[in-house]
């Protein structure tokens, strides 16, 4: 029973956890963002089972986080409120070509790094941008101008 | 093309109205991650030993060990007995915190014999002469499922007249 209580309490803390740091450390693989996502998996690990190596361990602990997975995105589904606490919402960074300054200092973008996300999709320059746009998963999404 | 990309709502998702007081809500919730590390450090969650004692005409009684701990973790704590007289037939009876939910590894040197005293286990030490010490090493782990609070008190025995008893706490964190 223990495995089933000790998943459900990492899991909520780990969606505080990923709520409270902000997008781009989940969308993004920089080096010191890999530390984090590495630590975080196997201290995870240890908490969870512990010394249980057993099937019915792993299945116990991998069902209950599967459960509340399908659970929060149930309710995310159903509620707006809820989706706005758990997903969160978009952010719009470039407003028809205009960068939006106070979105990116919110999440602790700098243009450089735009412009870097810019790029792995093939756009060179902000003035082809029309929209930019943060979604709650910690993606950019660029639209053009004229697209 | 559409002016504003569907499902964007650009009092909420640019100019932020209704939401700019959730950056503060994140930051006070980040706040809480940094504040568990400090309190972490001044030994809220273990495992730092202490050092617990009593004195008696006969002896004087030390504990020392870890009053917080958590699950899986190894321990070892020391019962050290300074005898002012000469006790005839030491013997330690140990508080259920010592062994309710925890493998003991080991004890050194090993007790002369083992009983349970009121349900508490019970070491009989031997013969500890005047001025003496005998220092208890006890090891052990914490099983994985034990959590919660419980009596680690030492009570220091000559036969069967109780000599001194040393009040302890165990705390174990999931």
């Amino acid at each position: 029973m223990d495995i089933a209580v000790r998943a459900a309490v990492l899991y909520f803390f780990i969606v505080l956890v990923t709520r409270v740091i902000g997008r781009r450390e989940l969308s993004s693989l920089s080096a010191l963002d890999l530390i984090l996502l590495i630590v975080l998996g196997d201290a995870v690990q240890q908490g969870l089972t512990q010394d249980d190596y057993s099937v019915t361990g792993a299945m116990i602990a991998v069902s209950t986080i599967a459960a509340l997975q399908v659970g929060s995105s149930y309710l995310s589904f159903r509620s707006k409120r809820a989706a706005r606490v758990l997903e969160g919402l978009p952010l719009v960074l470039i407003d028809r070509g205009e960068i939006v300054d106070e979105n990116l200092r919110r999440e602790r973008i700098s243009q450089d790094e735009l412009a870097g996300e810019m790029r792995t999709q093939q756009i060179a320059s902000f003035d082809e941008v029309q929209w930019a746009i943060l979604e709650s998963n910690g993606t950019v999404s660029f639209i053009k101008k004229g697209g | 093309m559409a002016d504003v990309p569907d499902a964007i709502v650009l009092k909420r998702d640019r100019d932020l109205e209704g939401r700019r007081h959730e950056i503060w809500i994140r930051r006070g919730l980040f706040a809480l991650l940094p504040l568990l590390s400090l309190v972490a450090l001044t030994n809220a969650f273990g495992q730092h030993p202490t050092t617990s004692s009593k004195t008696a005409s006969a002896a004087t009684l030390q504990v020392y060990g870890s009053p917080r701990l958590r699950s899986g973790l190894l321990f070892e704590a020391r019962i050290r007995i300074h005898a002012h007289s000469e006790i005839e037939r030491a013997r330690v009876v140990l508080g259920p915190g010592w062994t309710q939910g925890i493998t003991l590894n080991s004890i050194e040197p090993g007790p002369v014999g083992e009983a349970s005293a009121d349900g508490r286990l019970s070491l009989e030490l031997g013969r500890v002469p005047a001025s003496q010490v005998y220092v208890l090493y006890v090891e052990g782990q914490v099983n994985g499922t034990t959590v919660g609070r419980r009596s680690a008190d030492v009570t220091l025995y000559d036969g069967a007249n109780r000599l001194l008893e040393v009040h302890r706490t165990l705390t174990i964190f999931p």
